[in-house]
């Protein structure tokens, strides 16, 4: 079967052993799969619904960067950024600031929530995460990295600043806010885990991800990407922490974002699997 | 290191949605204009804000022969101008729900800038409101409204006179480095005030351990002229090129 574009009589596909018993249906569904999406590194020439010719296009996708080095850069310039200022290191605040440190126990707390965080991350690029792809466009790095070293720049300048002021319930209000964090670092954690045994090395398997014995896992229940849950969490904990407004916004605009990522794997995963738990919410249990 | 990904077939558009009969295929799909209600929505919208704009225009001029000079003529109007001009807000909605073919995100921009520039500068800081920047800007965005929004009118009625297409892509040349011009020299005539009273700014220390400097802001916003002015300018002359050597095109083959 020959199969032209109407308009320009270009031959767009030659489907090869079609029965004479095929449904048009089928036969566009044998096309239809073939249209716009790349193949995959792993498919075979011989399983291609193409005939005795096969006929690829090439796309040129431009410079890339690999998505480790992506990573590992966004992560650790905040890490240090944020310690900057933390030593109040000369040419931030005024002079007779230099290299002092803040009075505030909440303070060195913050500090070591953030760098915490941060290594975490580091570490999981390293040692957990199984990337889908090898790469990405080399102009995201630039993005990237401007919006986590703002941000960070940003944050850390007021949590350091002689002038911060803590927050307004004192201790019991940190406390809480500390607990917050931990927990929401553990669920990331986890869930980081267990989406990396879903995975064996070097494979790029997609599996439906499910609740295991570890409690925090359980929020697979009722939201496809607990770990965008965690991190929101996270930061919504160490902006209480730290009563500050520019955490606040960093908090909302990341939230923005994995909201974003969340329904696109969300609706990934329901197009790729029929038999997906329809309890489950993109991002915020039973909400969005 | 160039990367490549490979596909067996030409990318189809269209998805598979179209009848595989013998005189259609699944072939592109033409991108469908706004339907007959918003169409008509959009007519009633356009012609509202050229009315809205002529007033303005009406308004400057007899201030002008009533005064017998062209300074502080802000005040006579103030009103309809922070109307019309906040009313450009609903081309952001109309970008949104998809009624009109252009971005949202260049749509708010523009239209930001000009709100900005109402409220947030030449209302919020008295001072200014009798410079003669303040008329510069006026002007050039009242001719360009007046020439932009009947240019839209008119192509929603499929029957666009060569005269507004010609204008709406002409005038801007000279309209739109005036108007830019009378939007810096009133900022730039705001900042002492604004230093003075410390408007819209917060100093630490305060509970929210945050800080704004409107005058820094004002700067920066002064600053970033300089980049997009160009580009923005270069890119309507680019649209002139092609827009109006398309028609002489046209005629010839008429």
């Amino acid at each position: 079967v020959e199969i032209l574009d109407a308009k320009t009589r270009e031959k767009l596909c030659f489907l090869d052993k079609v029965e004479p018993q095929a449904t048009i249906a089928e036969i566009k569904n044998l096309f239809t799969k073939t249209q716009g999406k790349s193949l995959k590194d792993e498919d075979v020439l011989q399983k291609l619904p193409v005939g005795t010719t096969a006929t690829l296009y090439f796309r040129d996708l431009g410079a890339q960067i690999s998505w480790v080095t992506v990573f590992l850069t966004e992560y650790a310039g905040p890490l240090f950024i944020y310690l900057l200022f933390y030593f109040r290191v000369p040419f931030i605040y005024g002079h007779k600031y230099d290299f002092t440190s803040s009075r505030h126990s909440v303070v060195h707390l913050a500090c070591i929530c953030h760098s915490f965080h941060y290594v975490k991350r580091l570490l999981e690029t390293l040692f957990v995460h199984r990337f889908s792809h090898g790469t990405m466009p080399l102009r995201n790095i630039f993005k990237n990295c401007t919006y986590y070293w703002g941000f960070a720049a940003w944050m850390a300048y007021y949590i350091n600043h002689p002038l911060y002021t803590p927050p307004t319930y004192g201790a019991q209000q940190v406390k809480l806010a500390l607990a917050i964090f931990v927990i929401c670092q553990l669920g990331n954690f986890s869930i980081h885990m267990a989406l990396r045994d879903l995975r064996p090395a070097g494979s790029k398997t997609r599996k439906i991800p499910y609740p295991t014995k570890n409690p925090f896992t359980w929020l697979f229940l009722l939201v496809s990407c607990p770990n965008y849950t965690y991190e929101v969490g996270s930061w919504i904990g160490f902006a209480i922490m730290t009563q500050c407004l520019p955490v606040a916004l960093f908090s909302l605009v990341g939230f923005t974002q994995m909201t974003i990522w969340a329904k696109g794997k969300h609706r990934s995963y329901l197009k790729e699997f029929r038999d997906y738990p329809p309890l489950r919410m993109p991002i915020v249990p039973f909400l969005l | 290191m160039a990367a490549v990904a490979a596909t067996a077939a030409p990318k189809g558009n269209g998805g598979g949605g179209g009848r595989a009969g013998p005189s259609e295929g699944s072939g592109t799909r033409r991108k469908k204009g706004p339907g007959p209600l918003a169409t008509a929505y959009l007519v009633i919208y356009n012609v509202v804000m050229t009315a809205g704009w002529l007033v303005i225009a009406v308004g400057l001029v007899r201030a002008y022969l009533a005064k017998g000079s062209y300074h502080s003529l802000y005040y006579s109007i103030e009103k309809p101008l922070k109307f019309f001009q906040t009313g450009a807000l609903l081309e952001i909605l109309h970008c949104a729900i998809g009624i009109v073919p252009s971005s949202v995100v260049l749509t708010s921009f523009q239209v930001m800038s000009r709100v900005f520039l109402i409220w947030a500068v030449t209302h919020s800081v008295k001072e200014v409101q009798t410079e003669d920047s303040v008329l510069l800007f006026v002007t050039a965005w009242t001719i360009t409204e007046i020439i932009r929004y009947s240019f839209y009118t008119f192509s929603l009625l499929n029957h666009l006179p060569y005269l507004i297409k010609w204008a709406r892509y002409t005038l801007f040349i000279v309209l739109y480095p005036m108007g830019v011009s009378g939007e810096l020299l009133t900022i730039y005539a705001a900042l002492p005030f604004v230093r003075q009273a410390g408007l819209y700014s917060i100093s630490l220390p305060n509970k929210y351990n945050f800080s704004f400097d409107y005058y820094a802001f004002l700067i920066l916003i002064m600053i970033s002229y300089i980049p997009l002015f160009p580009q923005l300018y270069f890119h309507m002359i680019h649209q002139r090129r092609k827009v109006l050597c398309h028609t002489e095109e046209h005629k010839k083959f008429e």
